[in-house]
């Protein structure tokens, strides 16, 4: 089975313009959950956003899995209802599988994020 | 008219199908009456229940996890632009 | 002859519409042809039009899951629910019509203690009110149906149930067909493909209805639409205590043996019986959004199937043949809505949410005593429309949250 890691990331809600300026450490991913909220994939400090109100807090609760194209793309079409995104990278959130998962396609892999106490159930229906 | 699928349109994460949303209802608002015992019976108990074009909230529970309000045709559940 | 082959319906189509009817009833469903039936059988009033849009039978009537019931949470309902019940159990021999009327059994399932309170509850509310129901223990649910699986799938385990021996069943659009052919044998006008388009008003009193095929006068106009009443209502400034959600069900190929009872359960939010042709005819909860729109969706399906099989393990081995939607009035307090409005002239039956089939020879019964004496019964005063503003709600959504 498919081993769903647990995700050291960091959660920020603040000013849709701040996300919008903010730079991220080289490497790290960020997705967009709504117009003020991101999740970064590392450890990030709470100045990196220009918002004196914003929440910087250290996420660990999302599990992760990167899995190439060939093996996602025939799990979405299967376990996807909705449209894809035809972009790369782009990030997509919504049912899949029944489960709410994040979807980050790169050009040759996707990851897949979803919250932690779902984690076995995502490495099940992956197989 | 033809019926749609309900398919509720998030104004982040895009279309969807209505089982990924949690339903937060048309806001009350009484029509204007002068009794104010018979308004708050209306606001209590009575609904527009409009057959047509209603504005109501939604929560996206397996996306955004963001409130947001939609205009949807109750008769074809087709979804609206929103007034401006 | 038996009561699946049956002879003709002599339905005596009027030629054309006369200007004016003592009694025009906007909605040929159910409770408007029996309110018809009964205003000509009981009273000896014909000079009556019933206005359908569509065909007869072709809205809630032919879309419902013909379960008939008193077992309800309220002592009000249990009576009038029973009055129901009373009068289907002989309304083939009234109508002469095989209407496959066939007494199951109901069981109401409790997978928690809240569960068996409420079902004991219950036992004791309809016994007390005249319906009688007994709050049945593990194993004599697994006697009266074995197919049950008494560990709910390890998930929804079986603690009790509530046993409803009068629940049963009847062949939905056969009922409409005996209330039409029963009511225009006596001289009722029933016009199918007339719609409403308006009420007319005056001097603040309904004095006829505008229809797709002209005006018509009428001493009185009763609405006994289903899905359609607030639009019809806010023809004369009248805001109900209604929404209008979708409500779904589906039918599985047949199941070769028998399965006797009426299972319900509210912790699953669904419902099972057997079809006259062997099917299993399953039923869930309504749609949370209200819509006037005929919806049908696979996700329904998934959810309802998943969770009716923890309990009845043997559907694993049927597929689902068809899948179809109704449109539901829910009142604010689950409980119908019927008589006057306050506005003259014009009265309503309405609410009848998911509840509707089986209250129709009561609803209609009751209606038109109503409408020929100008007094409502003590069996409805109960439910008419003034009780929201009276703060006399009919709360019962424990007992009509599902079937």
């Amino acid at each position: 089975m498919r081993v769903v890691e647990r995700l050291n990331g960091t959660r920020i809600v603040a000013m849709p313009a701040a996300i919008n300026t903010a730079t991220w450490p080289k490497g790290a991913l960020a997705f967009r959950l709504a117009p003020d909220e991101v999740l970064v994939t590392t450890t990030v400090a709470a100045s990196v956003v220009d918002d004196a109100h914003a929440i910087v807090e250290r996420e660990t609760g999302f599990s992760a899995a990167w899995v190439d194209n060939a093996e996602a793309m025939d799990f979405l079409e299967r376990e996807c209802d909705w449209e894809l995104p035809r972009e790369r990278p782009a990030f997509a959130q919504g049912m899949v599988a029944g489960l709410p998962l994040k979807l980050w396609f790169e050009q040759d892999r996707v990851l897949m994020v979803v919250a932690s106490p779902y984690a076995a159930d995502l490495a099940e229906r992956l197989r | 008219m033809a019926a749609h699928r309900l398919r509720i349109h998030c104004p982040h994460c895009g279309v969807r199908a209505v089982e990924e949303f949690a339903y937060g209802e048309i806001p009350a608002t009484p029509d204007a009456l002068t009794d104010v015992d018979a308004r708050d019976v209306d606001r209590a108990f009575m609904h527009s229940n409009h057959e047509g074009p209603v504005s109501e909230r939604w929560f996206h529970t397996f996306g955004c996890r963001r409130w947001f309000t939609v205009r949807r045709d109750a008769r074809t559940n087709e979804m609206l632009p929103l007034p401006e | 002859m038996n009561e699946f082959v049956e002879r003709a319906i002599d339905l005596r189509w009027p030629a054309a519409i006369k200007p004016a009817y003592d009694v025009v009833i906007i909605g040929g469903g159910g409770h408007g042809l029996a309110t018809a039936y009964y205003l000509a059988t009981r009273h000896g009033i014909t000079n009556v039009a019933v206005l359908e849009r569509s065909y007869i039978g072709g809205g809630n009537s032919g879309r419902n899951t013909t379960i008939i019931r008193a077992n309800y949470g309220i002592p009000e309902a249990v009576r009038f629910y029973q009055r129901s019940v009373d009068l289907y159990a002989h309304l083939e021999q009234e109508t002469d019509r095989a209407l496959m009327h066939k007494t199951k059994g109901l069981l109401w399932i409790a997978h928690s203690e809240a569960g068996i309170r409420q079902e004991r509850a219950r036992a004791a509310v309809n016994t007390a009110c005249g319906a009688t129901t007994e709050y049945v223990d593990p194993a004599a649910i697994g006697e009266i149906c074995p197919q049950i699986d008494l560990t709910g799938g390890g998930v929804w385990p079986v603690y009790g149930a509530s046993y409803h021996p009068a629940g049963s069943t009847a062949r939905h659009d056969r009922v409409v067909w005996a209330y039409a052919e029963g009511a225009m044998r006596l001289g009722v006008d029933v016009f199918q493909r007339t719609g409403v388009i308006g009420l007319r008003m005056e001097r603040g009193r309904v004095t006829g209805v505008e229809t797709s095929q002209g005006p018509i006068a009428a001493g009185v106009v009763l609405s006994a639409v289903g899905g359609h009443v607030t639009t019809i209502a806010s023809m004369v400034g009248l805001r109900l205590p209604i929404r209008t959600h979708p409500l779904q069900a589906f039918v599985t190929n047949r199941y070769a043996q028998a399965f006797h009872p009426i299972v319900a359960s509210s912790g699953l939010g669904g419902y099972a019986s057997q079809t006259a042709k062997g099917e299993m005819l399953i039923g869930a909860e309504i749609d949370r959004a209200p819509s006037y729109a005929y919806d049908s969706g696979y996700p329904f399906l998934q959810h309802c199937a998943f969770r009716m099989m923890t309990l009845l393990p043997f559907l694993r081995d049927l597929r689902v043949l068809r899948q179809w939607t109704g449109v539901c009035d829910m009142s604010t307090d689950y409980s119908p809505v019927m008589g006057l409005t306050g506005v003259d002239g014009f009265l309503v039956t309405t609410g009848w949410g998911t509840w509707g089939f089986k209250a129709i020879p009561a609803g209609g019964e009751q209606l038109a005593a109503l409408i020929a004496t100008g007094r409502t019964p003590d069996l409805i005063a109960p439910f008419s429309l003034d009780r929201f503003a009276r703060d006399r709600t009919m709360a019962d959504r424990g007992s009509a949250g599902t079937h």
